[in-house]
């Protein structure tokens, strides 16, 4: 077992865990924030997205020893978040979800487009969208959310 | 079309969906997300090999109580699950729930391993031992086919499940003067809902029955087969289904794991669950398609189609699901290989084969994915062949909407539509003109451009006395809806179709609306639940809006006249002379809100009339179509590619669908069912393949080597959209899931042989891969 110290949506929180424990397995059933969704268990599909100091990463392929001494926010973190808030809206709105599991990881996904590429354009991200994988939507929804919110945070 | 009622958010409206906000905030509740104390893991130990027979399998040590074979649940009396269907000569057979003596194909479950993690379960699996004797396998469909192929199941003479021959007119086949003949190949691959299958179990001591969860469209019928193999009575199984992440007829059969799992936590007394992993999805659970044809079509000299003539041949796999069988795919193919299109002579002979590999499942679309690819494929041949534009020989053949309602040739029915308006809006959108003179002046980086088109029509909502002539082990009635008013005065609705990302919660609400007047803020949707939902045979074949739809609006004139019996008392007014408009009873001398009749039924009953109904303000009640038919929806998809005849990739220029569902419940979420059913097609077309060694090992096990179709592959599909209600159904709506699905693999494939047409090559197999068309090309050059 290994002892890890992170913070996990702002609170501070210490476990053993065994070193083979992947990041996504640690926050669903040992923190219970079951957002975070696995589709894949592979790295490919993106679901189970989150922000590891503010850089998005796949928590599936992530040992949770990795996050030791880390800041890690998943979608149950994002409460005060004006981006967040921008997007889940957006989504809303242009019906960028249909089944839901894919979600979370394309909120995450979604908000670090939106706030780190502020110049984007479809087809960029449309590129910057290719690591997640929605099985529902035909992504049309998704990509018209993130552009809708490009240009309010543009105006 | 409607207009959404008086508070908008009835028939036609687009409104935003209910059901959004939970997933937005990551708060959905799917099976994998529900906890239990002491719950333990399951990792199945699958073959390794397709085919062998004397299985035996060892326990590791010190882990004998933890792991559970066919052996032991053999013992405890479990029954196997076993489809049976009416068609005379259907050879039936067990689908294991774990695998006795013989193994039959990769992935196939043979024992349950128990942790109290996955890691620690997984730890056991590889410590299980298998022995068996290996033999040969049989993989590919055709030789599979073949006397003297190795037999999948060893009491049969032969691995054909089901030889069918669907005639009409058959002499008349003779008369043609132009024939052109195909061969055709749909190949497997993989359903892929971003949530695999799930299932959790636990005996529960007070309400003293088993509750499963299991990440399902069919509860009920899930609750039934529960029954039947473990010999539970139905008071003593609740199935409950809750948030589903995607289904698309994956999740409309009964999977082995959703029987062994909850005997398994019977056995230990405990909540156990299994999450299937993605590999475990891909290789031994989801597959589905895999369609060969050889097609002849036949036409006069003015291009009338005169006959069709067909060989199809579908792989079903190694064993029978339930319920919906392993001839549904053969049987239909044989049956609607006709389409959109006249003919008056018909010969088309089905086969379903078993071969060593997993058992197909419904896959949106259900064979008419395989069905349109093969019939528009060989309709662009016969253009081809006649020097004729593609479209036009279809408008030729399409059967006109002055013949609605048109029987066609082995005795299907028609219901509505214009089905060559269709075409001509999508040859318009498209501008077939404007792609001609591009072709004539060529691309400047060497590309090479083809217009293709797809015509479908889908049969919606499943009829009872169709799925009775197939003899399925589910078979629809009268669906069914229970509505009620609340204290409030809001409508609780509970229905057992499931919706798994359809937006039925909010489309569902939205007929309670239109038919009362309801704000759809007071009309809840109930589902996914035995235990709260009238029975129902479930979502699939695209019927939950027509069925629960049609269910919910029968039900709630049925509310609305005890409402107004007890409004009209409240108005001292007569009955007759008291109508519903907006949530409130309106009489000649004012009006009384349903807020008010609820709470007097509720809290004030000494208010109510002598003579009230005492069934209150609770009601169940039914609909199916009458007659007994259903209803038609259809389209054409357009496509324009460019293809690179070094790379040979295909890019995808321009997109368009001219579809009628009939009415349009919610014209947003009407969109996004087709757009994202058309990429599902795309992936058809152009990536996704469950491909087998000739030893039957599956080669895409990850999503890495499965390819799934990703926001940079299709960015541009514009919609079209006739109505044409139809005269079946609560207004005139037609089903809608699947049918986006459909026609993508045959619009891109012809797109793909219009590009390569001076090369006088086509491509005839599905995923259109850029080695496969380079080999296409290549077989060119010569």
């Amino acid at each position: 077992m290994t002892e890890l110290t992170l913070k996990i949506n702002g609170e501070e929180v210490t476990a053993n865990v065994e070193p083979r424990l992947s990041l996504a397995d640690y926050i669903r059933d040992h923190r219970r924030l079951t957002g975070t969704h696995l589709g894949c268990e592979h790295g490919v599909c993106g679901a189970c997205t989150v922000l590891m100091n503010g850089e998005p990463v796949r928590s599936c392929i992530t040992f949770a020893v990795v996050a030791d001494g880390t800041e890690v926010t998943t979608i149950e973190g994002f409460d005060d978040d004006d981006p967040m808030a921008q997007l889940r809206q957006a989504f809303h709105e242009n019906h960028a979800l249909q089944c839901g599991y894919c979600t979370p990881g394309m909120l995450v996904a979604a908000r670090d487009i939106v706030t780190r590429l502020p110049d984007a354009d479809e087809d960029r991200v449309r590129l910057e969208l290719a690591g997640n994988l929605c099985r529902c939507t035909g992504y049309v929804g998704i990509v018209n959310a993130i552009l809708a919110v490009l240009e309010q945070r543009r105006a | 079309m409607a207009d959404g009622g008086i508070t908008g958010h009835g028939i036609g409206a687009r409104v935003l969906r209910k059901e959004d906000r939970r997933f937005l905030e990551g708060a959905g509740r799917y099976v994998a997300d529900v906890a239990r104390p002491r719950i333990l893991d399951a990792a199945i130990v699958r073959s390794p090999v397709a085919h062998a027979r004397n299985l035996t399998v060892t326990k590791p040590v010190r882990h004998e109580q933890s792991v559970f074979t066919a052996d032991d649940m053999a013992a405890d009396g479990v029954k196997s699950i076993h489809v049976v269907s009416k068609f005379p000569g259907h050879k039936a057979s067990d689908y294991p729930h774990l695998a006795t003596g013989k193994l039959r194909f990769v992935g196939e479950a043979v024992a349950v391993c128990l942790a109290d993690t996955r890691a620690g379960a997984e730890d056991i699996a590889v410590q299980t031992g298998l022995d068996f004797d290996a033999l040969p396998p049989a993989i590919d469909m055709l030789s599979a086919a073949e006397t003297g192929a190795p037999k999948v199941h060893d009491d049969w003479e032969d691995n054909v499940i089901l030889d069918s021959l669907f005639e009409g007119n058959p002499e008349g086949l003779g008369d043609a003067a132009v024939s052109v003949t195909r061969t055709f190949r749909m190949n497997r691959q993989a359903v892929n809902p971003l949530e695999g299958a799930a299932v959790l179990a636990e005996w529960d001591a007070r309400d003293d029955r088993l509750v499963v969860h299991s990440s399902s469209q069919i509860p009920h019928i899930l609750k039934n087969a529960l029954c039947e193999c473990l010999g539970l009575r139905q008071n003593q199984v609740h199935v409950i289904a809750p948030d589903v992440g995607g289904g698309f007829g994956y999740k409309c059969v009964l999977l082995p794991e959703e029987i062994f799992i909850p005997w398994v936590a019977m056995q230990v007394k405990r909540p156990v669950r299994w999450i299937q992993d993605r590999r475990e999805h891909l290789i031994a659970a989801a597959n589905a398609r895999e369609h060969h044809y050889a097609v002849t079509l036949h036409a006069d000299t003015d291009g009338r189609f005169i006959g069709l003539e067909a060989d199809i041949i579908v792989d079903s796999g190694a064993y029978s699901v339930y319920p919906h069988s392993n001839i549904l795919e053969s049987t239909m193919a044989g049956r609607t290989l006709h389409g959109p299109y006249m003919f008056s002579s018909y010969k088309v002979h089905s086969r379903a084969v078993a071969t060593n590999k997993p058992p197909i499942v419904p896959y949106r679309g259900v064979a008419r994915p395989g069905i349109c690819f093969a019939l528009e494929l060989a309709v662009d041949a016969m253009a081809r062949e006649l020097g004729r534009e593609p479209h036009d020989l279809r408008i030729q053949n399409l059967v006109p909407k002055e013949k609605m309602p048109y029987t066609t040739i082995t005795g299907g029915e028609f219901d509505s539509g214009d089905y060559p308006e269709a075409l001509r809006r999508s040859v318009d959108l498209i501008d077939v003109a404007a792609i001609r003179a591009r072709q004539q002046q060529g691309e400047a980086d060497g590309r090479l451009i083809g217009v293709g088109f797809g015509c479908y029509i889908e049969m919606t909502a499943l009829q009872t006395s169709a799925a009775a002539r197939a003899g399925l082990a589910a078979i629809p009635g009268y669906e069914q809806a229970h509505v009620r008013l609340t204290p409030d005065g809001g409508l609780e609705i509970g229905v057992g179709v499931q919706n798994h990302g359809q937006g039925m919660e909010t489309t569902l609400a939205q007929v309670a609306c239109e038919r009362l007047g309801m704000d759809i803020e007071m009309v809840s949707i109930r589902h996914g639940d035995t235990a709260t939902s009238p029975y129902s045979t479930g979502t699939y074949a695209s019927r939950s809006m027509v069925m629960a739809g049609g269910a919910i609006a029968r039900t709630c004139d049925v509310l609305g006249e005890r409402i107004k019996s007890i409004g009209a008392h409240l108005l001292q007014s007569a009955l007759e002379d008291v109508r519903i408009e907006n949530a409130r009873v309106v009489g000649p001398s004012g009006d009384v809100s349903f807020v008010e009749i609820a709470r007097v039924w509720h809290r004030n009953p000494e208010d109510l009339p002598a003579d009230v109904d005492p069934a209150g303000v609770e009601v169940t009640s039914g609909f199916r179509p009458s007659p007994d038919n259903s209803p038609f929806s259809y389209a054409t998809h357009a496509a324009v590619v460019a293809v690179d005849p070094e790379l040979g990739q295909v890019e995808i220029l321009d997109y368009v669908i001219s579809e009628d569902c009939g009415t349009i419940v919610n014209p947003m979420i009407v969109d996004g069912q087709i757009l994202g059913g058309a990429l599902q097609g795309v992936g058809t077309a152009l990536f996704e393949e469950s491909y087998y060694d000739d030893e039957g090992q599956p080669l895409a096990s990850t999503f890495t080597d499965y390819s799934m179709p990703g926001p940079t592959h299709l960015a541009n599909i514009r919609l079209d959209h006739l109505v044409t209600p139809s005269p079946l159904t609560e207004y005139g709506v037609k089903g809608l899931g699947e049918g986006g699905a459909i026609p993508p693999p045959a619009t891109i494939a012809n797109a793909i042989n219009d590009a390569l047409r001076e090369f006088g090559v086509e491509v005839n197999e599905t995923p259109m891969s850029p080695r496969r068309v380079r080999a296409k090309i290549a077989e060119a050059a010569g």
